[in-house]
């Protein structure tokens, strides 16, 4: 329990992260999923591809999985 | 709400007469109002956040009515809990500067986690925050507050602009990748912050009802002894859970909040 947040630009690495990160993960992943899924949806409804629902949901959670590993590997 | 008993026994199965087990459902979360003001309907669930807001008001004002330096009593059992919420969750995410934010933090910890108690106590054994509102309402606060705070020091763009573009992305992928950081922000977290509490103390109440409910059930089949003192002491066991969730989820709830606080005040984005 030592995320302490400080006004600095990086992080010093020896510290570990705070739960609160961790629970933003979760919700990038959660959040992504719904964006893009319902984006997905409309996309599958005006052009009559069912596939393009679960597609957009997989884009959804590797855009949220990219941003996570970009988040966490930022220097 | 609708007409639903207030008690599966009160469907009449009573013990050894042969019925089917009494499962406990979602009707066991609406109670019938003890009584009606102007169309708002007064049941078991507001009066329980009534009555923890009024325990906090006069536990906190009785501890530091005439604070002194060497504190005794109440005022020490109130600064036990001031300095808890201070040191293992403010000052965990916000540091120094956040003290300014220990009265909301602290009112935060303190409603949440008395609500939730209140499933432990006898004759009262209902966790108001299993109503869906409370933490809704709760998470609609916080959430106004972080988005206020973040506005207030960045200026409305300079905080839509840190909320929307992650940081270490190369650009070209920030249109693909901002709208998820921007959605997660400012729409899915007081989301998941009122569901987690809402859901946890949901389905701990549940769990208690099943097997306390099968605790004198079973006793009326053949071999019920047996099954009944075990699922009395999963009852146990399962209380002492409880006690552990009723407080973490409290603790979770204020950590989440002062982190989300201190998120938007950083300005090394």
């Amino acid at each position: 329990m030592n995320g302490r947040r400080e006004q600095e630009s990086g992080r010093d690495p020896s510290q570990p992260r705070s739960p609160g990160e961790g629970w933003t993960f979760l919700s990038y992943m959660i959040g992504g999923m719904i964006l893009y899924g319902f984006v997905g949806w409309l996309a599958a409804r005006w052009t009559g591809w069912p596939v393009l629902f679960p597609v957009g949901m997989l884009v959804g959670l590797a855009s949220a999985i990219a941003l996570i590993i970009f988040r966490v590997t930022r220097s | 709400m609708s007409d639903v008993s207030v008690m599966t026994t009160a469907s009449g199965c009573h013990i050894f007469s042969g019925c089917g087990y009494p499962a406990p459902s979602i009707a066991d979360f609406y109670f019938k109002p003890i009584f009606t003001v102007g169309g708002i309907a007064i049941t078991k669930p507001v009066v329980l956040a009534v009555l923890a807001g009024v325990i906090i008001l006069i536990f906190f004002y009785v501890a530091f009515r005439k604070p002194k330096l060497v504190p005794r009593g109440t005022q020490n059992l109130g600064e036990l809990g001031v300095l808890f919420v201070r040191d293992q969750i403010l000052r965990q995410q916000l540091g120094r500067k956040g003290d300014k934010y220990l009265p909301f933090i602290v009112a935060i910890f303190f409603f949440v986690w008395i609500m939730n108690v209140f499933s432990l106590i006898p004759l009262i054994q209902f966790p108001a925050t299993s109503k869906i509102a409370f933490p809704a309402g709760l998470a609609l606060v916080v959430w106004v507050t972080y988005i206020t705070i973040g506005m207030r020091t960045k200026g409305p763009i300079g905080y839509f602009k840190q909320m929307a573009v992650p940081e270490g992305a190369p650009w070209w992928i920030l249109p693909l990748l901002s709208p998820v950081e921007l959605f997660s922000n400012i729409l899915v977290r007081p989301f998941t912050l009122a569901i987690r509490l809402f859901a946890n103390m949901l389905s701990g109440h549940l769990l208690l009802l099943v097997f306390g409910l099968a605790s004198w059930y079973l006793l009326s089949l053949s071999i019920g002894l047996l099954f009944a003192a075990t699922s009395f002491l999963l009852t146990i066991i399962l209380t002492g859970l409880e006690v552990l969730i009723t407080a973490l989820q409290a603790f979770i709830f204020a950590t989440l909040t002062s982190f989300y606080i201190a998120d938007a005040t950083e300005t090394s984005h």
